[in-house]
């Protein structure tokens, strides 16, 4: 079997298993014949059944959704962007979202079927903004450049803030919505999974298609063009249905940050580089990474539990710095990509 | 046949190519030359449709070259960039394989007739057992022709490069070159190349644009065109040419290395 035949077995093999412990694991220990029971056998009065049709697996399937979508996103910004540090939560796509959400449920009342159409838009804001203010800068030319990301973070702390002064003026959503803010994977929010599921699977499927053009676009846009791509259709389809997916997860759990930035650096390495099988490695292991980080953020800590947005950031921002590290402050080790 | 007539472009407000008119006809090679900044890169860029102009035309066949779709064209001229830039863990193989983009079909990939040309193509530029080496962790002569290899596994019968042995030590300058004089002679391939260096130029091109002030001022065979009064009106330069072993020397004329000199 070849390197990359053995990186995907090892990826469906660490997603099957991360997806058992998750439904296993927690305040009360389940096991996995009693798991495969409350699938084929379900019996409503057996209180383990109920916790894993109910609870777990609501949370598991918020967790795969979001952690997929949000990897996928990051590798797909990082090639077309040609810097490692793109993802959507650097890129304002995660904070769009959530300002619009919060801005709508404060001020306009809007149900939970529309805070998915609502975040999809913020994200397209969100990202939009980020844009215009790298090419105020006057350096949004340098395809290396830390413009973009500066933008981004600067954009992103601005929307947050302001969803943040929103929320101070409103006590009562006040609560409700601090979870939510820090990307809160729980299985109260399973109605939205199944309202925007569809969102995030057509936005990877789109992704996976355009899959070898975006490989060439990573070799430079003369290039791609020169090969016989249409760069433009190609990287507006691209970031259409990468912020559109990335929003719809925000949508549902709030922003899970640094999933889309960290795990195409852990693709990459064993996949290689082209995107038609970095794609689906981002699909594969930002679904396991999100379900690990979902199960240490429940049991690190118990009787606590922490949200899994916040157990992100915080393996995120070590990743962050390691990355800026390697790609921007050491010249002799200075890598592409 | 290529040709552009009376093609302008501009850089912004900046006139690059003033009026620029020139023929290339099929096969051989025919080596762009000029000083610094008088057009070649933009000629070339603007022949793929990636410079928009504001006059002239440029045609493939007399058809324009904007009416071809971008996979037709893409299956007629290659280009070759004068940087190339590759992610870190991308082997030799998968860069020639995303050449063959413009025949795969938008759920396809290659077929077998794709892999029979990407061996061929790994043969022809000596890196055939490399396919599974990281484009990034060749040398700097295997890495260009690792970049020819992708240009050559596209298949066109027009071949674009912008100075491809910018960066090369002498060795491999001749090495790149060689393996382009044989497309352009061989394998019947239309090269047009942007050379610096009238010495290269004059060595393996069959023909020679001499490119100034944004228009193509000499035009034709290599040993016409390389004259000392060409160079003096071209580069603003005194040279003397020689003729050795049937090959045309270039050489800064006394008078041109103390005016270089002085400058």
């Amino acid at each position: 079997m070849t390197r990359r035949g053995s990186a995907f077995l090892v990826f469906v093999l660490a997603l099957t298993i991360a997806f058992v412990a998750n439904l296993s694991l927690g305040a009360s220990i389940i096991a996995p014949n009693d798991i495969r029971a409350a699938f084929f056998q379900f019996d409503a009065d057996n209180y383990d059944h109920f916790i894993v049709v109910y609870q777990r697996l609501p949370r598991v399937l918020i967790a795969v959704f979001t952690g997929s979508v949000m990897a996928c996103g990051g590798a797909v910004l990082q090639g077309l962007m040609r810097n490692p540090l793109a993802s959507p939560t650097l890129l304002g796509v995660n904070a769009g979202a959530t300002l619009f959400v919060v801005g709508g449920v404060i001020f306009f009342g809007i149900s939970s079927a529309s805070q998915g159409l609502v975040a999809l838009i913020g994200g397209a804001v969100g990202f939009a903004i980020c844009l215009v203010v790298a090419r105020m800068s006057g350096m949004d030319g340098n395809p290396k450049g830390l413009s973009l990301i500066l933008s981004g973070a600067v954009v992103s702390m601005l929307l947050i803030g302001i969803a943040n002064a929103f929320l101070l003026s409103s006590p009562e959503l006040r609560n409700e919505f601090l979870g939510w803010m820090s990307g809160n994977i729980n299985h109260v929010y399973f109605d939205r999974l199944e309202l925007l599921w569809p969102v995030g699977v057509i936005g990877m499927g789109v992704l996976l298609v355009l899959s070898r053009a975006l490989s060439l676009i990573a070799l430079g846009s003369e290039k791609a063009s020169s090969a016989g791509v249409n760069v433009t259709l190609v990287s507006r389809l691209a970031v259409g249905a990468v912020v559109l997916s990335c929003s719809a997860a925000v949508a549902i759990c709030g922003p899970v940050g640094f999933v889309g930035l960290v795990v195409p650096h852990i693709v990459r390495p064993l996949v290689g580089a082209n995107q038609t099988a970095v794609i689906p490695g981002c699909i594969l292991v930002g679904a396991t990474v999100c379900l690990i980080a979902d199960m240490i953020a429940r049991m690190a800590f118990a009787p606590f539990v922490l949200h899994t947005g916040l157990m992100m950031d915080m393996v995120g921002g070590v990743v962050f710095a390691i990355i800026v590290r390697r790609y921007y402050l050491t010249p002799g080790l200075r890598r592409s990509l | 046949m290529l040709s552009a007539q009376d093609l302008v472009v501009s850089y912004g407000k900046l006139p690059v190519l003033n009026g620029l008119s020139v023929r290339f006809d099929a096969g051989g090679v025919t080596a762009l030359v000029g000083p610094n900044g008088c057009g070649k890169s933009t000629l070339l860029k603007s022949i793929l449709g990636l410079m928009p102009k504001s006059g002239g035309s440029i045609t493939l066949d007399d058809v324009p070259i904007e009416s071809i779709p971008r996979r037709k064209l893409a299956s007629r001229i290659a280009y070759l960039p004068q940087e190339n830039h590759c992610p870190d863990y991308i082997v030799l193989g998968e860069l020639i394989e995303l050449a063959g983009y413009a025949r795969y079909s938008l759920f396809g990939g290659p077929r077998a007739k794709d892999r029979a040309l990407f061996r061929d193509v790994l043969q022809t530029v000596g890196l055939a057992d490399m396919a599974h080496v990281p484009v990034n962790s060749l040398s700097g002569g295997q890495r260009q022709r690792a970049w020819i290899a992708m240009v050559l596994a596209q298949d066109a019968d027009i071949i674009l490069m912008d100075e491809p042995v910018n960066h090369l030590d002498m060795k491999y300058q001749y090495a790149v070159l060689d393996l382009v004089r044989t497309l352009g002679r061989d394998q019947g391939k239309t090269v047009i190349a942007v050379l610096h260096d009238l010495n290269l130029a004059s060595a393996f091109a069959d023909k020679v644009v001499m490119v100034s002030n944004g228009q193509a001022t000499f035009s034709g065979p290599t040993q016409e065109v390389i004259t000392p009064e060409n160079i003096r009106t071209v580069f603003d330069f005194e040279a003397d040419v020689f003729a050795r072993n049937g090959q045309i020397v270039c050489l800064p004329s006394r008078g041109g290395a103390l005016q270089a000199e002085a400058q």
